[in-house]
């Protein structure tokens, strides 16, 4: 049967946390039930294309889904001014997001707005007692976001920036192998303990050679340029191993954004 | 109720849009949210007689009122699509149109003969396609070659035969005039016109492949101009295409001499977008009092 895809969705909240984020509550009881950590929804500017988002949070009651925009250019400008009351036609929730089950433990490693759709794996791993251990990297502590939001969800947080002005000082990567050592030395089970990527791309790399020195299993979610979001135009490819080890173009779009760290050439 | 099939020589269609090639995947996607039995035909992602990975990324870049977009062909071969793809294809209920591209001359032929005992109901020869090296465009904007690919597959093929035009040519009607020439059933144009995006800051251009093919509504005049000269130059009919994103976009297209339309790149923006674009164009069509849609064709009415 053929469903749904294509919602008018209305602005329930605006916020701005700091001068480069704006977020956005938006109201579709259809997508705050279908989403799942690590999904994006595709959203209507005044531009041609839409702009993808990863999903920030769900209010499954309430029937609302959140995003968070990084003003980049002339869509993230307009979608960035909406207001409570406005509508904006949304595709989603679109693609493979990060697959969770089976993991007693997860480490979220992410930078820049790549923390936004990690927040939503917090916010499972605390819904399902699964034990949540938030890695966030960012500039400097001004342009830090969700700290709060990611220190009252996770069971413990790591804060990184390149400022060198929050708890590590560094990139995520650095925060990460911190982690990873603690959980080493504590002689802590690692065997059912993944690592969920979302970020700059050299972080991503970063975090998936981490995991693999330490043999833990770790998922990353990838970003192309895409134009239709739901696996129809082949534009927003990335490379990725096959099993009988050739290299093919997956579509970042359907076949991601979540992909084993293991079948990605970086 | 409004007539709304039209007949593209031998083909009847259920009514006069179609997908076109590459702005629908190989359905399967596209399947979960629409009806397809209700369009009026699919035409597949280009097919080449080799699987293709297609250009590396980045492949799009966005302007005013369009995009632009270099994927290559990105494909998993003809005999991969014959054997999963196209069975599949053919129990949505409307006209599959396989688009093949070749990178040789016999490439052509050696395609519509693997097609000549599938139901695929028209082959579309893509001699148009701007983001790969040799073949494809560099056929479609030579009339001689045209006339030469055109023949050496009607001489394999049964199958109703479509020729998609490039509008990177001085004159489209001459190309146009070659594959009517050589014994092509139809005309289908416009394939994207030849760009280049450039970030200022680094000094790069946007996509990986350097340039790409424009599409969306910014072609859409040179379509609608294009369309109509070959309509006043050919006798067979004309597919129209380029940035149809509403039902009075097609409705503009037919007037200027399509008998049918592709819509494409809207299908980027809204994957329903084929869909709103027949009722649009039914009701329209509706309200001129026509008993059919395929009698605004050619209606233009210049000064």
């Amino acid at each position: 049967m053929v469903h749904q895809i294509d919602y008018s969705c209305q602005v329930i909240r605006r916020q701005q946390p700091n001068r480069s984020y704006v977020i956005l509550t938006l109201e579709s009881p259809e997508i705050a039930a279908m989403a799942m950590p690590g999904q994006f929804v595709d959203v209507s500017s005044d531009q041609f294309l839409r702009r993808p988002f990863g999903i920030m949070s769900v209010d499954r009651e309430q029937g609302t889904f959140a995003i968070g925009i990084r003003v980049m250019g002339q869509g993230t400008l307009y979608l960035s001014r909406l207001q409570p009351g406005d509508k904006v036609s949304i595709l989603g929730p679109l693609g493979h997001g990060f697959c969770l089950e089976g993991y007693d433990r997860i480490i979220t490693v992410g930078g820049g707005t790549g923390v936004f759709p990690l927040f939503f794996v917090q916010q499972f791993c605390r819904e399902q007692n699964i034990e949540g251990i938030a890695v966030c990297g960012y500039r400097s502590a001004e342009e830090s976001i969700l700290t709060e939001e990611f220190t009252q969800t996770a069971c413990a947080v790591s804060f990184a920036s390149d400022a060198g002005d929050m708890t590590v000082a560094g990139h995520a990567g650095i925060a990460l192998q911190a982690v990873i050592d603690d959980l080493i030395e504590t002689n802590s089970d690692i065997s059912r303990t993944l690592i969920c990527a979302c970020g700059p791309k050299l972080m991503m790399k970063t975090a998936a050679r981490l995991a693999k020195q330490a043999g833990i299993s770790c998922q990353v979610s990838l970003e192309e340029r895409m134009a239709c979001g739901v696996g129809i135009c082949l534009v927003c490819v990335c490379k990725t191993k096959k099993d009988d080890g050739t290299v093919e173009h997956s579509r970042c779009c359907v076949d991601g954004p979540v992909f084993d760290a293991e079948v990605v050439i970086w | 109720m409004v007539d709304m099939t039209v007949q593209i020589g031998s083909l009847k269609l259920n009514n006069p849009v179609i997908a076109a090639s590459g702005t629908f995947g190989f359905e399967r996607e596209i399947e979960q949210y629409m009806d397809l039995s209700k369009l009026g035909g699919i035409s597949s992602k280009g097919l080449t007689i080799k699987p293709r990975s297609g250009n590396d990324a980045p492949r799009v870049a966005e302007c005013p009122q369009g995009m632009l977009n270099s994927v290559g062909l990105q494909n998993p071969g003809i005999e991969y699509f014959i054997e999963n793809e196209l069975p599949h294809m053919l129990t949505y209920g409307c006209a599959v149109i396989a688009n093949i591209a070749g990178h040789e001359f016999e490439e052509y032929g050696e395609m519509a003969k693997l097609l000549e005992d599938t139901a695929v109901d028209a082959i579309e020869l893509n001699l148009s396609c701007p983001n790969v090296s040799g073949g494809c465009m560099a056929f479609g904007s030579d009339a001689y070659m045209i006339r030469s690919v055109v023949s050496s597959v009607k001489k394999v093929s049964s199958k109703p035969l479509w020729v998609k035009l490039t509008p990177n040519v001085t004159s489209i009607s001459e190309m146009a005039i070659a594959a009517e020439e050589a014994g092509a059933d139809a005309v289908s144009l416009i394939n994207t016109l030849l760009g280049l995006v450039i970030d200022i800051d680094s000094r790069r251009p946007i996509m990986k492949n350097n340039t790409g093919g424009l599409s969306g509504p910014a072609v859409r005049p040179v379509a609608v101009r294009m369309v109509n000269e070959v309509y006043n130059a050919v006798s067979i009919p004309v597919i129209g295409m380029g940035g149809i994103m509403t039902g009075r976009d097609a409705a503009e297209m037919m007037i200027a001499g399509a008998s049918a339309v592709q819509v494409g790149t809207a299908n980027l923006v809204k994957p329903t977008a084929c869909i709103d674009i027949i009722r649009e164009l039914e009701s329209w069509t509706a309200n001129t009092g026509a008993a059919g849609v395929s009698e605004i064709t050619g209606t233009i009415v210049k000064w």
